[in-house]
């Protein structure tokens, strides 16, 4: 089973430059008899390049998520100065786009998939800071703010 | 513990291991690392476990931290008395306590250590109880011993009209889910969050008391909220610290006060066990591989754990027994194992593949759908906007539009996010007025999302809504020049309809509500409404001199109807005859009313009738409007002749004068 659901979703912040009480994100899953981290890999890599252009690079990093194990959040190199380090990336040569990692066998229990059978992996990210990434939009409150000189770039 | 390789090497290998170093700055020939620690972690919250993490990643040996130089209390009987209410609530409580000690400021190797921490050096006995939180993630506390009351301390909840004044001075009143610390006659502190200031050791501090506990997290985070205070030791407790630390991390506290501030250890008084046993998980590795994806040989898998200071042995069916240590609280089952494997293995060397899926999906074509028609609505040169879903009461009253009752917000940030909006119309007037503020000549907008409301029996409804606003004025440049045209109902009318007829939606009607607004009608039920915004809402919204027209459609309605099946029909053999009749009309005649007349009384020889222009001006009297029909005969069989179609279109004529009292020009 492979599902993508995207939305908007809601959090008590703030609204400033970077951050919005409202705003878009995209999750999914895949579930199935052989799903291994490395189809995880595979897959993510696949959507970063689709997005970001096949010279991205990307790599993942342990997390924690209690909805998964291993949890990973995953960075792509800069799309500005490409690794080197420059002050969108704090000089680090990457960007962190998602959060991902294998379903916790928990899951599979409390909604009745044996986990010794059953494995998945799951994502999710944020659609506005993605599209900031990729774009260079450094103000989020443009997405909501709708200015028509703003629209007609898209 | 040696460490091998250049720090920022270190820095980017914890990275990749979970303990992410977010920056690191170079200190007197120091390298300071400043890490973000997930939540399960809280074994990394010291030094030591920063050190053991260290030691996992590099390989790296570690040294073992030496032990206590067997510091006995003096006394073996003392009169002073522990009590722990509910081993649930503190499953082990320490306290120490050591008499005539000198408080001072502390030696500059400890105030420069804690300064790199980020803490601030008080004085040594404070300081020393910080520092050796830091090194091994237990929390101390010092009390001035001859500031509590009766020789007691009791472990428990805090009784109802009891309070606390804090270190800030501020009387907090205590409640029952508060755990405290009490002296004979009053709490002195709230366990694991801050002590009291009535107990708080000064520089006329003589004799203190140490303790070192472990609390309940739950407690521990009611205490905090109920302060509103943040401090290192909860941080801790609420994550869980090592009960096997703490005797350790006590007895090197009470060592190192009696070096840097004198007096004596007298005595000791301990609730519960010191030790909880390791504990032991079963780790196959066939389990490693399928999760994974990659085969990691036993060998490894027992190196990796083993560097991470588990014990392994082996078990039954080639799985290991791995006795893990208590500091790590987060290790519980074979998962957790898999993932340490994972993290130490590196993630990097994972192999990426692509999983084969056999979809037997339900495909739901819904987004696809809404896709379609962003892509007709900004063909038609509207702009797609994304409005906030919750918005304020103020302007879903001041918009004026019927909507169903809203479903208001808990807590809202502020005022502007108090309700979920029952109708788009708001936020796409307020887009409006953003940007014809902005100086823009026109505006010309749609939104694709949900409304909220509830229903007549309180259960709350989600409904796909499409909105669309339109106002200014579009200017073209034609062949024949340029062409101003003000955005109007006419306008909104032709949207819908050419969204309609691209969704394959025909029998859709119009009904207009008075002069400034109309519902849209399918199958006998109202789908959606057309609105010629009024002058003085428009003003509430700051919009001046404008016209702004906005349409509503009930997208789950509209979805329903979607047809986009296509059949061929063949192309006419015989050539056809034009006709135009203009006439004029009442104002409120309908072109809907209208063409349904002339298709009745001309019947199957019609093939076309359609409104080819439409005027009102200085030659139309008033309370009326002048069209032109433009009718188009054809057979299928025959070519029609003048002779045939005259009469016909007589007829129809006839009926227009007679039916709508039509007078033709």
């Amino acid at each position: 089973m492979a599902v993508v659901a995207p939305g908007r979703v809601y959090r008590p912040d703030a609204v400033d430059a970077s951050h919005s009480f409202m705003f878009n994100q995209i999750e999914g899953f895949v579930v199935g008899e052989n799903i291994t981290f490395a189809d995880l890999k595979g897959v993510l890599e696949f959507f970063a390049r689709s997005v970001f252009g096949k010279n991205i690079r990307m790599r993942f990093r342990p997390h924690f998520f209690p909805f998964t194990e291993p949890s990973a959040e995953a960075d792509i190199s800069c799309i500005i100065c490409g690794g080197k380090g420059c002050s969108v990336c704090g000089r680090k040569g990457w960007l962190e786009i998602l959060g991902a990692g294998m379903i916790h066998p928990n899951v599979f229990k409390n909604v009745g998939y044996p986990p010794k059978k059953y494995t998945g992996f799951a994502f999710g990210m944020g659609l506005d800071r993605i599209a900031m990434l990729k774009y260079g939009i450094d103000d989020i409150r443009l997405f909501f703010t709708n200015d028509a000189r703003f629209l007609k770039q898209f | 513990m040696d460490i091998k390789i250049a720090p920022l090497a270190l820095a980017e290998k914890l990275t990749m291991t979970g303990l992410e170093v977010k920056s690191t700055q170079q200190r007197a020939g120091d390298f300071i690392f400043e890490a973000e620690v997930t939540s399960n972690r809280p074994d990394w919250l010291s030094i030591a476990g920063i050190a053991r993490e260290v030691a996992a990643a590099t390989g790296a040996k570690l040294k073992e931290i030496p032990g206590n130089s067997g510091l006995r209390p003096a006394l073996k009987k003392c009169a002073f008395k522990l009590s722990v209410e509910n081993a649930r609530d503190c499953p082990c409580y320490s306290l120490k306590i050591i008499r005539g000690v000198r408080v001072a400021a502390s030696p500059p190797w400890l105030r420069l250590k804690l300064e790199d921490l980020g803490c601030r050096s008080v004085n040594n006995i404070v300081d020393i109880t910080n520092y050796i939180l830091f090194k091994y993630g237990q929390p101390l506390h010092a009390f001035d011993l001859d500031k509590l009351r009766g020789e007691t301390i009791t472990v428990r909840r805090a009784r109802k009209g009891e309070s606390l004044i804090t270190i800030e001075g501020e009387a907090k009143d205590l409640t029952p889910d508060t755990l405290v610390i009490a002296d004979a006659s009053r709490p002195v502190a709230v366990a694991g969050v801050m002590g009291g200031k009535d107990s708080e050791v000064n520089d006329d501090t003589r004799n203190i008391l140490l303790e070192a506990a472990v609390f309940d997290p739950v407690l521990v985070r009611c205490g905090k909220r109920l302060l509103g205070i943040a401090s290192e030791s909860a941080y801790r407790f609420e994550r869980g610290v090592d009960r096997n630390n703490l005797e350790k991390a006590s007895l090197e506290a009470a060592e190192l006060i009696l070096s840097l501030a004198g007096g004596s250890y007298q005595a000791e008084r301990i609730v519960g066990a010191r030790k909880i046993p390791d504990r032991k998980i079963s780790l196959n590795p066939a389990e490693v591989a399928r999760v994974l994806g990659v085969r990691i040989p036993a060998t490894k898998i027992k190196k990796i754990l083993s560097g991470l200071r588990f014990k392994i042995s082996s078990g039954q069916r080639g799985c290991f027994t791995v006795k893990v240590p208590s500091c790590r609280g987060d290790l519980n089952s074979e998962i957790d194992l898999i993932e340490e494997v994972a993290r130490i293995f590196g993630y990097d060397r994972i192999p990426s593949s692509i999983p084969s899926i056999f979809s037997s999906v339900t495909h739901d074509n819904t987004m696809d759908l809404i896709s379609f028609i962003k892509n007709i609505l900004t063909g038609l040169g509207l702009n797609e906007v994304f409005t906030y879903s919750l918005i304020d009461k103020k302007s879903l009253q001041d918009s004026q539009v019927a909507a169903p009752a809203a479903i208001g917000v808990c807590n809202p940030l502020s005022r502007e996010q108090e309700i979920l909006r029952p109708t788009l119309t708001p936020g796409l007037i307020k887009c409006v007025s953003y940007n014809l503020n902005q100086k823009q000549a026109s505006v010309s907008i749609f939104e694709i999302a949900r409304v909220f409301s509830l229903s007549g029996s309180g259960v709350p409804l989600e409904n796909l809504t499409l909105g669309v606003a339109l106002s200014g004025e579009r200017i073209e440049l034609l062949g024949e020049g340029q062409l101003k045209d003000r955005f109007g109902m006419l306008h909104l009318k032709g949207v819908v309809e050419v969204l309609f007829q691209r969704l394959g939606i025909r029998s859709f009607q119009f009904f207009p509500r008075g002069s400034s607004a109309a519902d849209v009608i399918y199958g006998g039920k109202k789908i959606g409404a057309f609105l010629n915004i009024k002058k003085s809402i428009l003003e509430s919204f700051d919009i001046k001199n404008r016209q702004v027209v906005v349409a509503e459609l009930s997208l789950d309605e509209v979805l329903k109807q979607v047809n986009l099946g296509k059949k061929f029909v063949p192309l006419p053999l015989y050539p056809g005859i034009s006709r135009d009749i203009s006439l004029i009309l009442k104002h409120d005649v309908s072109a809907a009313d209208l063409l349904a007349l002339i298709r009745d009384e001309a019947g199957s020889l019609l093939g076309e009738a359609r409104i080819s222009d439409y005027y009102h001006g200085q030659q139309i009297p008033g309370g009326s409007k002048g069209i032109t029909v433009s009718c188009f005969y054809r057979s299928g069989e025959r070519t029609l002749t003048e002779e045939e179609i005259n009469p016909l279109h007589k007829r129809v004529c006839r009926a227009l004068e007679e039916k709508l009292e039509a007078r033709f020009r």
